[in-house]
């Protein structure tokens, strides 16, 4: 990592909480922003890395979300451990989508949303364990560790920031191994790529598990936030569209465009539209993307970056070693 | 761990691309195929690559079935082979693909080897190039042959890597497709349409005709075979002769 990067870190940890620390209106924005970040940097793990556009990462919040909240209710699991099972429940949920890896481009997209449609209509008909569509209520909220109320703004935060600081470190990590380059090869070399001995399907399944992992926890934590779930909002249509928006609007193929995008237009339809149009404020979503589309079609970045194009950092390749220890 | 393909036969919609094709190659040989435009060749060597799944026959490499075995399970098994139509690796560097190659197709990591092997083919100069879009046509071919080479295979199949070259490219290309031979110690399947080629290259040739092996011999006899003067009427056969 380079020094940038750590000090935005080190702001977020130090500094936010000294400046927001006390303004739980701000803070909990935040915290949705970010989880909104979680899963589109999710998405991306498996659009710009997987080659493989989502609309159905609802699925897998939703899955991860109902785990970790049963879990943690029912069975009475620690949260922070039923948060992992949450994951790793959304992870076991992508293998029976699995089949739909053999579809390229607009039909894997599709397929998969049919999916999402599935898992929330199992959610409303399976009473018995999820309580249907009266959902559940007064899920266990983040626990207090060692003193520490993580169920606080501030413990929130704080918990939704390293979940996504882990996420942007696994993400660099595959991008950098030979997966990554097998996976950026795969992209418009699908055979050639395989001929050589690169196990594609086998590549592209492992980054759909990786993916639904992490939209799964997030859609666990954010289930312990706000304490209730019901199958139309667990498996709602906005956690499926925020993603591929923010990756959109924030720059395709790029690990910073859809955090950025997704912080972008969260604080932007939360602070302003919503304030400027009360109802249906969602609508200039449509017209900023196609906007961006238009003026700014490689997404938010160059356009906050055009200015400082000179001091642009040249491409660097990964040194061998780093992509053994990342391969094995 | 010989080739051995027995009654191969690829349809394609009413198009018989192949038909009972039987081809054995032993070890350490160098085979030249040839034909006409869309005799076949080259889908036979998708089939034995994985590409294309014969209609009917079987095939093997060593303990590999071609026939039902995955794609990337051959190269794991030693088969290696270039594309007609160079398929760099998109997005990546003339070093990466090679990467790529070795550590998923040999299932290893050397860096030295890779160095020797862009030595070899003459593109250490290139080595950081996007693959894709910064190499000239004969780099492009000569990264063919290394993608194929880092996978370190006992056969290689070479398809017309020396078309669409100039003579002082393609003689260059020669020498070094010789010495692959020699050195690497791989058995080989070319082909290619210039009969100089083929003959100094190989010492056994298989010639395709609408999807059927119509010759199988020394470069010399098979280029005298009537037949096969006939299916190449006005082309090289008549020239070499
Ligand atoms: N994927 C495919 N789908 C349909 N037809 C195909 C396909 N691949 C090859 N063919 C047809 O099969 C026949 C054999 O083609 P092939 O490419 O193997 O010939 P070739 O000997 O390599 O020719 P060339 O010297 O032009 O490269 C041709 O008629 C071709 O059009
Ligand atoms: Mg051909």
């Amino acid at each position: 990592m380079r020094a940038f990067p750590i000090a935005i870190v080190a702001a977020c940890y130090l500094v936010v909480p000294v400046v927001l620390g006390s303004n739980d209106y701000i803070l909990s924005l935040v915290i949705a922003a970010l989880t909104l970040a979680a899963i589109a940097l999710s998405w991306a793990l498996l659009g710009n890395l997987g080659g493989m556009v989502s609309f159905g990462h609802a699925a897998f919040f939703g899955v991860g979300a109902y785990t970790s909240a049963l879990l943690a209710k029912d069975l009475g699991v620690p949260v922070f451990l039923a948060m992992l099972a949450g994951g790793a429940g959304a992870a076991l949920a992508s293998v029976v989508t699995m089949p739909a890896l053999r579809l390229r481009g607009p039909y894997f997209a599709l397929a998969i949303l049919a999916y999402a449609q599935i898992f929330r209509i199992l959610a409303n008909q399976m009473t018995g364990v999820t309580g249907g569509a009266g959902g559940i209520l007064s899920i266990p909220p983040l626990p207090t560790v060692f003193g520490f109320d993580f169920s606080s703004k501030l413990g929130a935060y704080l918990v939704i920031l390293t979940l996504l600081v882990l996420g942007i470190l696994a993400y660099k990590a595959i991008r950098d191994s030979y997966w990554g380059l097998a996976l950026k090869a795969m992209h418009d070399s699908e055979d050639a790529t395989r001929v050589i001995g690169v196990p594609s399907t086998r590549l592209k399944a492992a980054m759909l598990v990786v993916s639904a992992f992490m939209a799964g926890v997030a859609g666990a934590f954010n289930a312990h936030v706000i304490g209730f779930l019901e199958p139309d909002y667990a498996f709602a249509g906005t956690w499926s569209v925020i993603p591929v928006v923010a990756a959109i609007f924030g720059g395709y193929r790029t690990l910073s465009g859809p955090i950025l995008g997704a912080l972008v237009i969260y604080l932007l339809d939360q602070l302003l539209f919503k304030t400027l149009m009360p109802q249906g404020h969602q609508i200039m979503f449509g017209v900023l993307l196609g906007a961006m589309i238009l003026f700014s079609p490689s997404g938010l970045l160059p356009l906050l970056t055009k200015p400082f194009a000179r001091f642009k950092p040249a491409k660097r390749t990964p040194t061998p070693e780093k992509r053994h220890a990342a391969a094995a | 761990m010989p080739l051995r393909l027995e009654n191969i036969s690829v349809r394609f919609g009413g198009i018989a691309a192949l038909t009972g094709v039987n081809l054995e190659v032993a070890d350490d040989s160098v085979v030249g195929l040839v034909g006409p435009n869309g005799a076949g060749k080259t889908t036979l060597f998708n089939v034995i690559s994985g590409l294309v799944r014969p209609t009917e026959g079987s095939a093997r490499f060593g303990d590999t079935d071609l026939v039902k075995g995955k794609i990337h399970n051959r190269a794991r098994a030693g088969i290696g082979r270039t594309f007609q139509i160079p398929q760099p690796l998109h997005e990546l560097t003339v070093r990466e693909n090679l990467m790529v190659a070795q550590r998923f197709g040999a299932g290893r990591i050397d860096p030295s080897r890779i160095d020797e092997i862009l030595d070899f083919l003459n593109l250490t100069h290139k080595a950081d190039a996007q693959a894709a879009t910064d190499l000239a046509l004969s780099e492009q071919k000569a990264l063919e042959v290394g993608k194929a080479l880092a996978t370190e295979p006992k056969l290689l199949m070479l398809d017309e890597v020396l078309a669409g070259l100039e003579t002082s490219g393609k003689r260059a290309f020669m020498t070094m497709l010789a010495r692959l031979h020699r050195e690497w110690n791989l058995a080989m399947i070319v082909i290619e349409h210039d009969i100089e080629t083929i003959s100094r290259l190989c010492q056994r040739c298989v010639v395709l005709n609408f999807g059927k092996v119509i010759a199988d011999g020394t470069p010399d006899a098979v280029f005298r075979d009537p037949e096969v003067r006939r299916s190449y009427t006005g082309t090289g056969a008549a020239e070499h002769a």
